[in-house]
Parts: structure tokens; sequence; C-alpha cells
């Protein structure tokens, strides 16, 4: 008995590091960014003046933040239905591929290991009207009438960036529906085949049920992370042509560092925060109401 | 399994031929920047989809010439692995903490951290940045590397709190009978079996923090080179018109990443799926 009292004094000393650093470095700001978010601060000066309401009224009332939460709900569900019907096709692409499982699950997932920058900057010089791939090989096969100038043309800038995170992020989601898929006992699908059942009906009545716990984390994971997209939006389009790609992340960078309106792009995080926290509010109801059916 | 020598059904090789087509999709943005980066400026702008004509490696000489990369370089890998360093010595510990003295002030302590993978980065940074610079940590090493930390902490939790549920108390109780104290026991016996996981942790937080743009780009002191992605972001600005160059720096950001991800794959799938399991 006497031991396990040490313990526990010891296992708050354990704990302490990171629950400071954690405090400091993540809460702190966090908690802080609410109080900022009621005032004018530009970022520099050191007095920081409360306007009260003023910025969420902004927030309200202006039309860029309509058009940037605009642009950011396209972008993110245009993002999440693709990346996870790719990474859905391409786990059971795997799973059933018979010969190089282990060589296709890695060539699906190398583009998650490269930078957005980096990806921002390949795709950027893929897409160029000029010298990129996309027109080079629509030129080849006698299409020159579809050559666009990919990223400049404002009606497709948004989902031209959608589709550098799909092509990005599917690898990453492939391996969670993998994982499920692997999961599903082989007995279950014999006995069904057993009984008659096609293909189709196998997969629907045995497979998707089972992997309905992955598809919910995924689709919120995909969700948030859609939320968060910069990188590629930053070296792509810097938010253009005009504001067509500025979406709430970006805005809110933007009106803090060049424009020095950090308390408004502070408002405008809280935002975003209160998405992914109901977001996450939801993917939790959902996948408790799994557990009572199963 | 007696079948698999006969014929093979038409279907199987159908299957083998779209995933091979996909896969090529898949590999070829990054096929085209390697290829890219061995190739003139001249010819990436004629031939975008062609092979390089000869191994011409004048774009990394020009990279390191004209730009201060390698001090790039050397910024990226000391922010990586310091961070990883001290992370390896924090996370773990803490999730022992919470994991093994289970009681209601630690089950807080673990709902706390998690709720922090919640919060978006963008949302705290303004006023993470007016914090640093109070602290004499604003351009510096110091700020990302302990923001970084600070971060790992939610996810890191998550990864050894599941691992740790799967070993067995018995081997820490003989420790601490024959006297190890807490810190002995942990470092010892338990940590070295924890291996999997950190390598998961590692290998993915440290691939986060190789790849990162925004913290370095505005909290390492300007004027200077900082780190290999920013560099990479400035030079899409700069050099328009030298794509060579760009290309050349984008393979040296990705190169070690494939490496790291052909040694250790296996930790790459355990960290996502653990992560996923409880996220």
């Amino acid at each position: 008995m006497s031991r396990k009292h040490k313990f526990d004094k010891t296992a708050f000393v354990f704990i302490a590091p990171a629950f400071i650093l954690f405090t400091l470095f993540i809460i702190v700001p966090t908690v802080s960014s609410v109080y900022y978010s009621f005032t004018s601060w530009d970022g520099i000066s050191p007095t920081v003046k409360f306007i009260g309401f003023a910025n969420y009224k902004e927030i309200f009332t202006s039309d860029r933040f309509g058009n940037a939460l605009k642009n950011t709900v396209i972008l993110t569900v245009f993002i999440s239905i693709f990346e996870n019907s790719i990474a859905l096709a391409l786990a059971l692409i795997v799973d059933n591929v018979k010969w190089g499982k282990n060589f296709f699950r890695s060539a699906f997932y190398i583009p998650v290991l490269i930078s957005g920058i980096v990806s921002g900057f390949i795709w950027k010089i893929m897409y160029n009207y000029n010298f990129g791939t996309f027109n080079a090989v629509l030129s080849n096969l006698g299409l020159d009438g579809w050559k666009q100038d990919w990223l400049g043309n404002s009606s497709l800038t948004l989902l031209m960036i959608g589709m550098v995170l799909i092509w990005k992020g599917a690898g990453y989601y492939m391996i969670i529906y993998l994982a499920s898929l692997q999961s599903v006992s082989p007995e279950l699908i014999e006995a069904a085949e057993i009984d008659g059942a096609s293909p189709w009906q196998r997969f629907k009545s045995i497979t998707v049920p089972l992997i309905s716990g992955a598809f919910t984390i995924n689709f919120t994971l995909s969700l948030i992370n859609g939320l968060k997209v910069f990188d590629q939006i930053n070296v792509m389009t810097d938010g253009g042509p005009g504001f067509t790609s500025e979406t709430l992340v970006y805005l809110l960078y933007k009106v803090g560092f060049n424009e020095g309106r950090q308390g408004f792009g502070t408002a405008v995080g809280i935002m975003l925060l209160f998405i992914i926290i109901v977001l996450n509010t939801i993917q939790q109801k959902f996948l408790r109401s799994r557990e009572v059916q199963m | 399994m007696e079948k698999t020598r006969k014929k093979t059904k038409p279907g199987t090789i159908v299957l083998f031929a779209v995933t091979v087509i996909l896969a090529f999709l898949f590999i070829y943005p990054v096929l085209f920047a390697l290829m890219s980066a061995f190739k003139s400026n001249g010819d990436i702008l004629k031939s975008p989809i062609s092979f390089p004509r000869s191994l011409y490696i004048q774009n990394f000489k020009d990279l390191f010439e004209q730009s201060d990369f390698f001090t790039a370089i050397l910024h990226s890998l000391f922010l990586t692995v310091v961070s990883e360093v001290l992370i390896v010595f924090i996370v773990p510990m803490a999730a022992y903490g919470i994991e093994r003295r289970q009681s209601r002030a630690t089950a807080l302590t673990y709902t706390y951290f998690l709720a922090g993978m919640m919060i978006p980065f963008h949302l705290y940074m303004f006023p993470l940045f007016r914090e640093m610079k109070l602290l004499h940590i604003f351009g510096n090493m110091a700020g990302p590397i302990i923001s970084y930390i600070a971060g790992s902490i939610a996810f890191g939790t998550l990864l050894y709190c599941s691992f740790l549920k799967g070993i067995p108390l018995e081997i820490e109780e003989a420790a601490m009978i024959d006297g190890c104290t807490p810190f002995q026991t942990f470092w010892r016996v338990t940590f070295p079996l924890l291996g999997p996981c950190t390598g998961s942790m590692v290998i993915l937080n440290g691939l986060g923090i190789w790849n990162d743009y925004l913290m370095p780009y505005l909290v390492l002191p300007s004027g200077k080179a900082k780190t290999i992605t920013v560099e990479i972001a400035g030079f899409v600005g700069q050099y328009t018109a030298r794509w060579d160059i760009v290309f050349a720096g984008t393979v040296i950001s990705i190169v070690p990443a494939l490496i790291i991800f052909c040694m250790f794959q296996k930790y790459f799938v355990k960290g996502i799926t653990a992560g996923a399991a409880k996220g």
C-alpha cells in the first residue's frame, strides 16, 4: 500500500513536464485568443484595445468572411467526399489485388510523405498553361480545345486545389480503411459466399457495416483536415484569383499578417474552432449510436 | 489455396492492370519532380513529360551556389532531431503516469490532452507568437522546438496510452520489488517494450516537423535561410523563371522522407491505425 502511495507522487512528476508545456503553449494561447478576438490588436503594438463584439459583428456582416466560409465549405466537402471514396476504393483494390500488395500500398501512400508546400509547387507546375503536364497531355491527345489555365480560371481554382489535397491525402485514409477491412473475418465472407450472396451483396451487407466505424472517423478527419488547408493555397494561388480560393484559414492569415488585424484574425480562428467542435461532437454521436447497434 | 496455380481468372488480371495504372497516376507527380530536377530549365519547359536526357546535376550546383540551402537543410535537421529527442523524453513518461495511475485526476488530464487535438494551430498562433516574444524564444530555434513538443503531446499520449494497455504490469512490479525506483522501472523496463510505439510516434511526428512551413516561416529570423520547406516556398515566388532550381530543392525535401518511409513502413501503418482507433 505504501509503495502505491509513493508511486502516486511520482506519477505527478511524470506528467508534469508535458502538462506544463501543453498548458503554456497550447491552452494559454488558445484561451487568450478568445480575449484577443474582442480586441483590435494589430500584432505589433504592446497596447491592446478592447472593442467588444465588433470583430464578430464584422464576421457576420462582411462579404469577405461569407466568401471565405463558402470557399471553405466547397473545398472541404469536395475533398472529404472524393478523398474517402478514393481511399476506400484503393483499400479494396490493395486488399484484393493478387500481386504486389505491399508495393501498391506504398505507392498510394507516397504522396502523404510530401510537404504541403512541395506538393503545391509540383502541381502548380503541372497545371501551368504553357509548360504544364496537363495541357501537354491534352495536346498530345489532340484535345487542344480543353486546354485551360487551370489555376487562373476562377470557377476551377478551388477544385484544382482540392485535387492536390485528395491526391496527397487519400493514401492516409486508405491505411485506416485497409486496417478495418482486414479485421473483417474471412469466415463471415465465406459463409455468405456459401449461402449464395453475390460479391456486391457481400460487400453491401458484410463489409460496409463492419467498416462504418472507419468511415465515420475518416470522414471527420478529412473534414477537419480540409478546414485547415493552408500550404497549398499559399504556394499555388495566394487566395486568388481575386478572393476565389481564400478560405477561413487563409483569410485569418492574410488579415493577421498582411493587414495587421490579428484581433479580427483571431475571431475568425474562434469560428473555425467552433466548426471543428461541432463536427467532432457529431462524429462522437455517430460512433456511439453504432456501438449500441452492434 | 490449391486453386492458385490453376489458370488466373480474367478479373484478377483486369484488377491488376487497373491497380498498376492507378499506382502510376499516384506516383507520377513525384516522378515528375524527380525527373525535372535532373533536366535543364529549357528541357523542363519544352518537354515536361519526357525523361531527362542525361544525369544533369547543374540544378543542384546552382541551388547551393545561389542560395543558402545548406543552412536550410541543417535547420530542418536540427529542428526535427532535437524536437523528437525531447518529445521521446517527455511524452511517454506522461502517458505512463496517466495509464498506470488510474484516478480521477489522471483521467481528467487525459481528456484535457485529447481536447488539444481539436485546436487548430492557426487559431492560437497570434497569441502564441506574442507569448514567445515575451519569453524570448521568438526568432530562434527554441520557439518552434517548444511548440512542436507541446503540439505532439495530444497525439503522443493517445498512442502511448493505447500501447501501454497491452504491457503486463507484472514485469514492472517485479522490477519495483527488486528495488527500482519508478523512474528506473519506466526507462529500463517499460520503455524498451514500447519500441514500436516510439517508432510510430517519432516517424509520424518527425515527418510533420520536417514538412512544416508556417511555424519556421513566421518564427525564425528573416533575412537568413530558415528551413527546406520555407526556402522552397520562397523560391516559388522569387525564381519564377528558374523551376530547375526549385525542383532540385524539392528532391532534397522528398528523398529523406522516402528513405525513412521505405525503412520503417510498418511504423507508419501502426501509428496511423492506432491513432484512428481512438481518435
